[in-house]
């Protein structure tokens, strides 16, 4: 049970290595072992979605795995988007000019999903934004402001990629 | 950087920050993972904790063995509740009512368990994991007893006690009468009576409660960081139960994901971390798994309401009896009492309207459950769902619109300030503009255009609408006639500005995404005309603030505001009598523009507070005889009268039901609120559509459901349903602004008021949608699918009849 594994994987762009044991959630282990505190942890069943991270460029849950199974892969957290308030992605711009946030707690998961939702699909309807959150809780701002964010951000994602064509 | 020097010829007044809806200062830490929440924090040497929590819901404990657990590699220390009883008194949270019955919430239980979920045991180990390991190895030997598990069961003849010394199992019994209610009900043209339900949920924090705790015995000093709201009352707590003086106490509440009134209490397992960091002399850290939240946090909402309306032939309200009974749960919660609900329903029920005379008797009840408190809107969703479905009801019995009967009834225009039947001071407010407001945003007219389209295409589409008044930052006087033992009268703030003229503001108040980072910058900043980059908001440190009671009960807007204001006055008047020695002239010829104290009148003649606050550091001999150096100013702030502000509102819902599936869809949702003078109405916009989705989930999801043995059935999100983004419509909102006048800049509270409506709100949609069925009641919440489909059944089976 307390076996552990080495763990190779890139974090944020850098390639780190560090044991972990066997059971360990990769949760615990972005938080714990990596230092990386802004991925919360709002259930450990897989519900609530504060613990989002992109795996392989992919959204996933960090509390429903363990942190030998991300051996390997490329993880960004919310920590590879911005250094401070001066250089945020469109998506943290948005949230903040559209009042997409108040306590914080699930902002991490939400802003990454969406960084992911908007790549994938980049002029999205309301009802798409709807969906594609919709393993986020938000326990604050009854997601008004939080799907005027994604949308606008969308449209910023959407121009400067045309801007660079 | 300060703002630079301009022309002052060409200078034009700095607009109010007053009232401007101004992005939050505090979003860059949140949005880049760089904010600190108590679980970020690591202290070198800590230990982690797990409790051991009781399967039981009633049962005698007859033994503890922790010495396999004890043995565990990595366990460091497990401690029974007799082990803690040792260093830390129970809770006793009485309230001074004369009916009241005493209770004890021991910290750690060692005698006998009373809900599901109660602490046992706890373990500390190296790692969180280890702990739950060892926490398994415990073993408790229960004598069963028999439980108690709702009201029904807890006031029936003979039920077992939850608390032996008590003569039945009701906390608090109270009575009001005012009026003359028997001739409104004896010269009635009819009587409304209902029965209703509101049951159990909770706020549900996405942070769940977690502390850590460290002794330095250098300093003989306790430090407690803990995800509160009130961290100056958690000190307070801690001192009582710890039996230390408060000066060796220090408590920190870092950034809070979310309260929502779950946390602003005392809990059990912040005295026992504190005894753990103590007792091993290394930092301990606890913090809660969802399931824990669940079962030992913090429930409320659960109410049940029987409800008298007597009414003239015009359908005005002549008339009010209640029967209030609240399930408290099986331990009154620190500092509040397991009166809070009741006292509260007591006291507003009679709503907005003008209803003179009530009688209502309110019974708190104990149960083998999770103890009741505090959660966003406190007793008043369940008071708001009674009259607005007494409102409803009077209409369809006197043949007038739901709309018009609220239009009577409510307290008018120039009838403000009103004194209500149970002698609280409406100051202000726009009950009925808002009421035609919502009607003219939502366009009501329309609405039942589309309705009865639908209605011919075979869909069950229903508008619905509730109205409400919101005491808000209630104060002294409140408390005080709420025979709670801690009256949180008043909230204070620090205003200090440094050599280099900026400010730092230290508040007793605490923010949890309310955005008082900005706020209360936007206040001081104006007060000083600052830009708002110069003044800096410190919370949640009992080291850096003032005394204070934090933020619950929509409070901090008025209280907090308001000391900030006064302190920043204070200040304002010392630089403009520091800067009338210099500039030669009477002070009272002198104001403050752009960060400068200049001459009215003149305004090239003056000096810049930035000068101004270097000297009172560096150069003392420029002040005036007698003035002190230094500039900060203090102040705490009770508004009067001290019975509250009171916020209003009306909601208009437009939805439909899915026949088949029960599901009750929301097609529009529309809120006008008046909150008086709006500080930044983007925040007030944010707090509005957060308190709506908490009120829909309230109205259609949430409900932790016990079964009669007192287990807890619904102990995840995959059964406790949250409101997600499929599930709440765009809310749309208006405001008015009706500010008060007793409170500094006539501002209210608000931050609770849109979890009060949408409960009734929804109720009277539901029961319009399904009017084709006939006259149909709808007297519970929340209206889950399954409750729903039931009330259909009924309906069917009726109209079939």
């Amino acid at each position: 049970m307390t076996d552990t594994h080495m763990i190779e994987a890139e974090v944020n762009g850098k390639r780190r290595k560090l044991a972990a044991p066997s059971r360990k959630l990769l949760s615990d282990f972005i938080r714990e072992d990596l230092g990386l505190t802004g991925t919360h942890v709002g259930c450990e069943h897989g519900v609530c979605g504060a613990c989002t991270i992109l795996l392989d460029g992919r959204p996933v849950r960090s509390c429903l795995m363990f942190a030998p199974q991300a051996d390997g892969a490329r993880i960004e957290t919310i920590e590879s988007l911005a250094q401070d308030g001066d250089d945020l992605h469109p998506v943290q711009r948005a949230f903040w000019e559209h009042h997409g946030l108040q306590c914080g707690f699930c902002t991490p998961g939400m802003v990454l999903t969406a960084k992911a939702f908007l790549e994938e699909v980049p002029h999205p309807t309301e009802a798409q934004i709807r969906a594609a959150i919709s393993g986020n809780v938000c326990r604050c701002t009854g997601y008004v402001f939080i799907v005027e964010a994604i949308q606008a951000a969308g449209k910023t994602m959407a121009d400067g990629a045309r801007t660079r064509e | 950087m300060n703002k630079p020097t301009v022309d002052l010829a060409d200078a034009v007044a700095r607009p109010r920050l007053l009232g401007a809806a101004i992005k939050r200062r505090e979003d860059p830490k949140f949005l880049t993972g760089r904010a600190r929440y108590v679980d970020d924090l690591q202290l070198p040497r800590m230990l982690h904790a797990s409790f051991v929590r009781s399967p039981m819901a009633h049962a005698d404990i007859v033994s503890v063995d922790v010495s396999a657990a004890a043995a565990r590699m990595g366990v460091h220390a497990v401690f029974t509740g007799a082990d803690i009883a040792a260093s830390a008194k129970p809770f006793v949270c009485d309230s001074l009512h004369p009916s009241w019955q005493s209770a004890g919430y021991p910290p750690v239980a060692s005698e006998r368990v009373r809900f599901v979920g109660e602490a046992v045991a706890v373990v500390v180990a190296d790692d969180r994991y280890l702990a739950e390991d060892a926490g398994e190895l415990v073993s408790v030997r229960y004598a069963e007893r028999p439980v108690v598990a709702s009201i029904a069961a807890a006031v029936a003849e003979g039920a077992p006690k939850v608390h032996d010394s008590w003569t039945d199992n009701l906390y608090v019994k109270r009575h009001f009468r005012e009026g003359d209610p028997d001739a409104a009900f004896a010269n009635a043209h009819g009587v409304v009576r209902l029965d209703l339900n509101t049951h159990r949920q909770a706020g549900i924090p996405l942070e769940t409660r977690g502390c850590v705790a460290d002794y330095d015995s250098r300093d003989q000093l306790l430090t407690v960081w803990t995800s509160s709201q009130t961290p100056h009352l958690v000190r307070t707590g801690l001192a009582d139960t710890l039996q230390i003086p408060e000066h060796r106490i220090r408590v920190v509440a870092p950034d809070v994901g979310g309260g929502f009134g779950i946390k602003c209490h005392l809990f059990p397992e912040e005295v026992v971390v504190a005894v753990l960091a103590m007792k091993t002399h290394r930092p301990v850290k606890w913090i809660e798994d969802r399931q824990e939240h669940f079962l030992a946090s913090i429930h409320s909402r659960e109410h049940q309401h029987h409800v008298e309306l007597a009414y003239a032939e015009d359908g005005m309200v002549i008339g009010l009896r209640a029967k209030i009974y609240v399930d408290c749960g099986a331990y009154s919660m620190w500092p509040w009492t397991s009166t809070m609900d009741t006292g509260m329903a007591l006291g507003i029920l009679p709503g907005p309207y003008q209803i003179r005379n009530y009688e209502c008797e309110a019974y708190s009840v104990a149960t083998n459950k999770c103890p009741h408190g505090a959660y966003r809107g406190v007793a008043r969703p369940a008071a708001c769902f009674s009259i607005e479905r007494g409102m409803d009801e009077v209409a369809h019995r006197v043949g007038i619109s739901r709309v018009e009967v609220r239009r009577r009834n409510l307290v008018q225009p120039e009838q403000f300030p009103y004194e209500s039947v149970t002698g609280l001071i409406y100051d202000s407010g726009s009950f009925v503009e808002s009421l035609d407001r919502v009607c003219e945003m939502g366009d009501y007219k329309a609405m039942l255009e589309e309705q009865k389209k639908a209605r011919a295409e075979g869909r069950w589409v229903g508008i619905g609408i509730a109205c409400y008044t919101e005491q808000t930052a209630h104060a002294t006087q409140e408390f005080v006639q709420r025979y709670v033992p801690i009256v949180p009268g008043f909230e204070a703030a620090l205003v200090r500005m440094d050599p280099s003229g900026f400010v730092t503001v230290h508040m007793s108040t605490h923010s949890h995404g309310q955005g008082h980072e900005t706020t209360m910058a936007q206040l001081v900043a104006d007060k000083l005309t600052l830009p708002v980059e110069n003044v800096r908001v410190v919370l949640g440190d009992t080291a850096a603030t003032p005394y204070g009671h934090g933020t619950f009960a929509s409070r901090s807007a008025v209280l907090g505001g308001g000391a900030c204001v006064q302190a920043a006055s204070k200040l304002r008047d010392k630089l403009i009598r520091f800067a009338a020695e210099h500039l030669e002239s009477d002070p009272g010829d002198l104001e403050l523009v752009d960060g400068r104290v200049v001459v009215k009148g003149a305004p090239t003649r003056g000096i810049s507070i930035s000068e101004m606050a270097r000297w009172a550091y560096h150069r003392p001999e420029k002040l005036p005889a007698g003035m002190e150096p230094s500039l900060e100013a203090v102040a705490a702030y009770d508004a009067p009268p001290g019975l509250g502000t009171f916020a209003n509102a009306a909601h208009l819902a437009l939805i439909e039901v899915d026949p088949d599936l029960g599901k009750i869809e929301l097609l529009r949702y529309v809120v006008v609120e008046d909150c008086g003078q709006m500080i930044n109405p983007l925040i007030v916009k944010g707090q509005v559509h957060g308190g709506v989705a908490q009120g829909i989930g309230g109205a259609l999801l949430e409900e932790l459901i016990y079964d009669d043995q007192g287990q807890l059935t619904t102990s995840t999100f995959m059964d406790y349903l949250l409101p997600g983004s499929t599930d709440i419509p765009n809310i749309e909102v208006g405001h008015l602004e009706s500010p008060s006048p007793f409170t500094v800049e006539g501002i209210k509270g608000m931050g609770e008021g849109g979890t009060i409506a949408p409960g009734p709100a929804l109720a009277s949609a539901l029961a319009d949608a399904l009017s084709p069925l006939g006259h149909v009641e709808v007297n519970e919440l929340p209206l889950t699918a399954e409750r729903v489909r039931w009330i259909m059944r009924k309906a069917r089976a009726a109209s079939q009849a």
